[in-house]
């Protein structure tokens, strides 16, 4: 099947400022693909680069097969998007604004709208300019949920919203993805990815650094051990294939390669376990994995390709 | 009182430097309007008798004192700086503060900026103090500016002080009205349309004043009419502005008050649930109606009323005409009929409607560059629709409306004079209003192509039209090259009662307003959206 977009080689800039710089990304049919990375990253404009709104600088990009920038109208009739940060007309109602935006869409789906609205308990009544911003970005998600399309490219569209109306928005994406819809997420919330994301790409300054299964990427990254040991060792050294050990007292934390847990537990029995917590590696740890080795600000805007090889040696 | 004023002093610093450079085009706009009169006068009428010739031509033509008001010494430099930057000055001041006091006031609490502040340590009339404080600066400001300039570049030193003086003072009144204006409306736009409003009619009022020979003591109805009585390089009595300082007072106390009687965010109408499905708005064209629509409704009321009290004039300027020695010689010599110096004052008059009209048109372009800049154009163009579309659903109001409201203000114009005098015919003004109607889309098609193809220079749309009213309206005066006069598209525009109208004038602004068109939305459908 072909994936649903389809992202080769993406650049873009502003004036100097180099925002993404040979993105790749594909999102297959059917599935809920997490993109994830900080505030600047770069998601916003590769989302607005999808939907036609910015042109691309370099690169390929196919959305549904059809190309984002020249096929506008056939291919929006075919996706909805909640924005991040919604901004609606101060002197519509919210009713009105989700009923424009269904019909600028080609079509909402009446009993969906009606059982939407219930569920994000909305009020449709009440003016663009009167709603807070988490009830702005309610109308965004009624309005995109509630419409007949095949894939669903969403924002950050849950920041905002309070921890039920997120239970809601979670169970309503899994019903997306039920009736087979594909859904891009992007999001900075990881709990959030990691409940509902098939796949996720981790997004850092302009390039895609991490991308697969949940599965796939905890592959690459080690197995976290939490030990309480009865006759705590003296010298960390010796302790392979255990690696990373801090002891603090008697309780011991390191991380261990997946497919050797079982050597591990071999050597911490010799001091005695008391306790285990063996876990994999959560998306928040592959996601500071990605991004672990410094900030943001460690790489120069255009960096070149010598010092961009040193950096990733360093890595 | 400190307790509701705490935290002026940074808020103000802060606020200052922020908007320093949206003041700036203002004190330099009306510096340049009071220099250049003073500047031009010596060099386009070097000698009395080019200075009564001045004269003479200013008394023929009323629409001088509709715009300028009643020129009271021509014969000196200062005294014709006094008349042409007089009014102007007054009119422009009084947008420069109603534009900072909304900006400072009620945007802030649409952009939530507002909750922010109040969130700090200040007290609850620490905003509103601010924004009136930073109007009353910059009109000090202005008028510290515009007198030393102007004394820089030759003004007499009393006669330019004083005329400063009413920019000031005229600039403190609106900063008034524009506080209570801003505690009324529910969002900044609703604010400075209100306030525009009151300054218009204010304008308006002392215009009709000024020209239809009504008796001396009703100058005093209107604001703007108080800062025409110090009489600036004639009279220069300084006291009438006392009044302009008592209005700017009061009304920022009524505003005070109203500000304690409602909700941060908030007018002083509770807000209404609305209809919870969209009926009309349901396509990118319905939504353009919907959000132009206010404007839409406005701006044709005013036309209507420009056109009756423009029509109410131009009868009674007949009479005025045979009342004035210098133009009843000229009708006796048969130079001209009153019917002839009626239509004339009728031109000009059609052309200034026109000037207004465009910038309804421009305004609407504006709306539109708004959506864009306050990310509404993102979920619109994310639906299944062309950028064109969107483009056009504004686009066509920007060009249909002016229209209509021209053909609206001619024709109310037109029936208004016919009705009361024979000299005029209703047809021919709403003829001369018709073939100003490419000239207004000139200014409207600079609008859209820049909003369309490259906001960052939208300005020049504003810009065009200030130039086009200098040309138009004060361009014969200076007996300027035609190349020059030309540049304004108003000049284009023949008189409908001429013997052979040139039509070719008409012809070439509309391709222009259509090449405007064409780049309008080439540059659209290519560009990245804010």
């Amino acid at each position: 099947m072909d994936p649903v977009i389809s992202i080769q080689g993406l650049a873009k800039s502003y004036g100097s400022f180099r925002a993404l710089r040979g993105l790749d990304l594909e999102v297959a049919q059917g599935e809920v693909h997490a993109f994830l990375g900080p505030n600047g990253a770069g998601k916003s404009t590769t989302i607005r680069i999808l939907l036609g709104l910015l042109r691309a600088d370099e690169g390929h990009v196919s959305v549904l097969g059809q190309d984002p920038w020249r096929d506008v109208v056939a291919l929006h009739r075919r996706l909805a998007y909640v924005p991040g940060d919604v901004s609606l007309w101060p002197a519509l109602t919210g009713g009105e604004a989700i009923d424009l935006l269904g019909h600028l869409r080609g079509g909402l789906d009446e009993a969906r709208r009606a059982e939407l609205v219930e569920r994000f308990e909305l009020d449709p009544t009440k003016r663009g300019r009167q709603y807070s911003k988490g009830n702005k970005q309610k109308v965004a998600i009624v309005a995109a949920l509630a419409s007949e399309v095949e894939l669903l490219i969403l924002d950050e569209p849950t920041s905002g919203l309070d921890p039920l109306m997120e239970e809601v928005f979670q169970a309503e994406i899994r019903a997306e993805k039920a009736k087979g819809r594909s859904v891009l997420l992007s999001s900075h919330i990881l709990s959030e990815a990691e409940a509902l994301a098939d796949r996720v790409s981790i997004i850092r300054e302009g390039r895609i650094v991490a991308s697969g299964s949940l599965d796939a990427l905890r592959q690459h990254t080690r197995t976290t051990i939490r030990a309480v040991l009865s006759r705590p060792p003296a010298d960390l050294a010796g302790l392979a294939p255990v690696q990373d050990g801090r002891l603090d007292g008697s309780v011991l934390t390191a991380s261990v390669e997946r497919d050797q847990v079982n050597g591990a537990m071999a050597t911490l029995s010799r001091f005695g376990i008391s306790e285990l917590t063996v876990a994999p590696p959560s998306l928040s740890d592959l996601f500071l994995r990605a991004y672990g080795d410094g900030t943001a600000g460690d790489e120069p805007a255009e960096p070149s390709p010598h010092r961009r090889g040193a950096h990733r040696r360093k890595r | 009182m400190t307790g509701t004023l705490t935290g002026v002093r940074p808020l103000l610093t802060v606020s200052l430097h922020q908007d320093a450079r949206r003041i700036a085009p203002w004190v330099g706009l009306i510096t340049a309007l009071s220099v250049s009169s003073v500047l031009a006068y010596g060099w386009v009428f070097p000698d009395p008798a080019s200075r009564t010739a001045l004269a003479r031509t200013v008394e023929g033509n009323p629409a001088f004192s509709l715009i300028f008001g009643p020129a009271r010494e021509l014969m000196t430099a200062d005294g014709f700086n006094a008349w042409r930057a007089g009014a102007l000055g007054a009119f422009f001041a009084g947008l420069m503060a109603i534009g900072i006091v909304v900006r400072n006031s009620r945007a802030n609490e649409d952009s939530g900026q507002a909750e922010l502040i109040a969130s700090g340590v200040v007290g609850r009339n620490t905003r509103l103090v601010v924004a009136v404080a930073m109007a009353a600066i910059a009109s000090v400001l202005l008028g510290v500016v515009a007198a030393l300039v102007t004394i820089a570049f030759g003004g007499g030193a009393i006669d330019s002080i004083t005329l400063a003086a009413t920019f000031t003072a005229s600039g403190l009144m609106f900063a008034g009205i524009a506080a209570v204006t801003a505690q009324i409306g529910s969002e900044a736009r609703t604010a400075s349309s209100l306030a525009v409003t009151v300054l218009g009619v204010a304008f308006i009022a002392r215009g009709y004043i000024d020209t239809s020979g009504a008796p001396g003591w009703t100058i005093w109805l209107t604001p703007l009419g108080w800062t025409e009585q110090v009489e600036p390089a004639a009279a220069n009595d300084w006291r009438p502005m006392l009044a302009c300082l008592a209005l700017g007072l009061l009304a920022v106390l009524a505003a005070s008050v109203l500000q304690s009687r409602r909700d941060l965010g908030m007018g002083l109408l509770p807000p209404r649930p609305g209809p919870a499905r969209g009926r009309g708005v349901v396509t990118a064209w319905g939504l353009a109606l919907r959000l132009q629509r206010g404007s839409m409704i406005s701006w044709t009321i005013t036309f209507a009323v420009l056109g009756l009290v423009f029509g109410f004039l131009a009868t009674t300027i007949g009479e005025l005409f045979v009342q004035n020695p210098g133009i009843a010689q000229v009708i006796a010599a048969g130079g001209a009929t009153t019917g002839s110096l009626i239509f004339e004052f009728l031109v000009t008059i059609v052309r200034l409607v026109g000037l207004i009209a465009a910038v309804y048109g421009v305004q609407v372009m504006m709306r539109l560059h708004a959506e864009e800049d306050e990310l509404r154009l993102d979920p619109l163009l994310a639906g299944s629709v062309r950028r064109a579309r969107v483009l056009a659903s504004h686009a066509v109001i920007a060009f249909v409306g002016p229209a209509v409201a021209m053909l609206l203000g001619g024709g109310v114009i037109g029936l208004t004079a016919a009705a009361r005098s024979d000299q005029v015919r209703a047809v021919d003004v709403l003829r001369e209003a018709a073939v100003a109607v490419p000239a207004v889309w000139v200014l409207v098609g600079i609008a859209l192509a820049t909003v369309g193809a490259a906001p960052a220079i939208r300005a020049a749309a504003w810009f065009a039209i200030v130039l086009s009213f200098a040309l138009t309206i004060l361009g014969p005066l200076f007996n300027l090259w035609d190349w020059i006069l030309g540049i304004s598209p108003l000049w284009h525009v023949p008189n409908v009662t001429a013997a052979q109208p040139d039509w070719s004038g008409p012809l070439w602004l509309l391709l222009v307003a259509l090449g405007l068109t064409l780049v309008a939305f080439l540059g659209f459908r290519r560009r990245d959206l804010a």
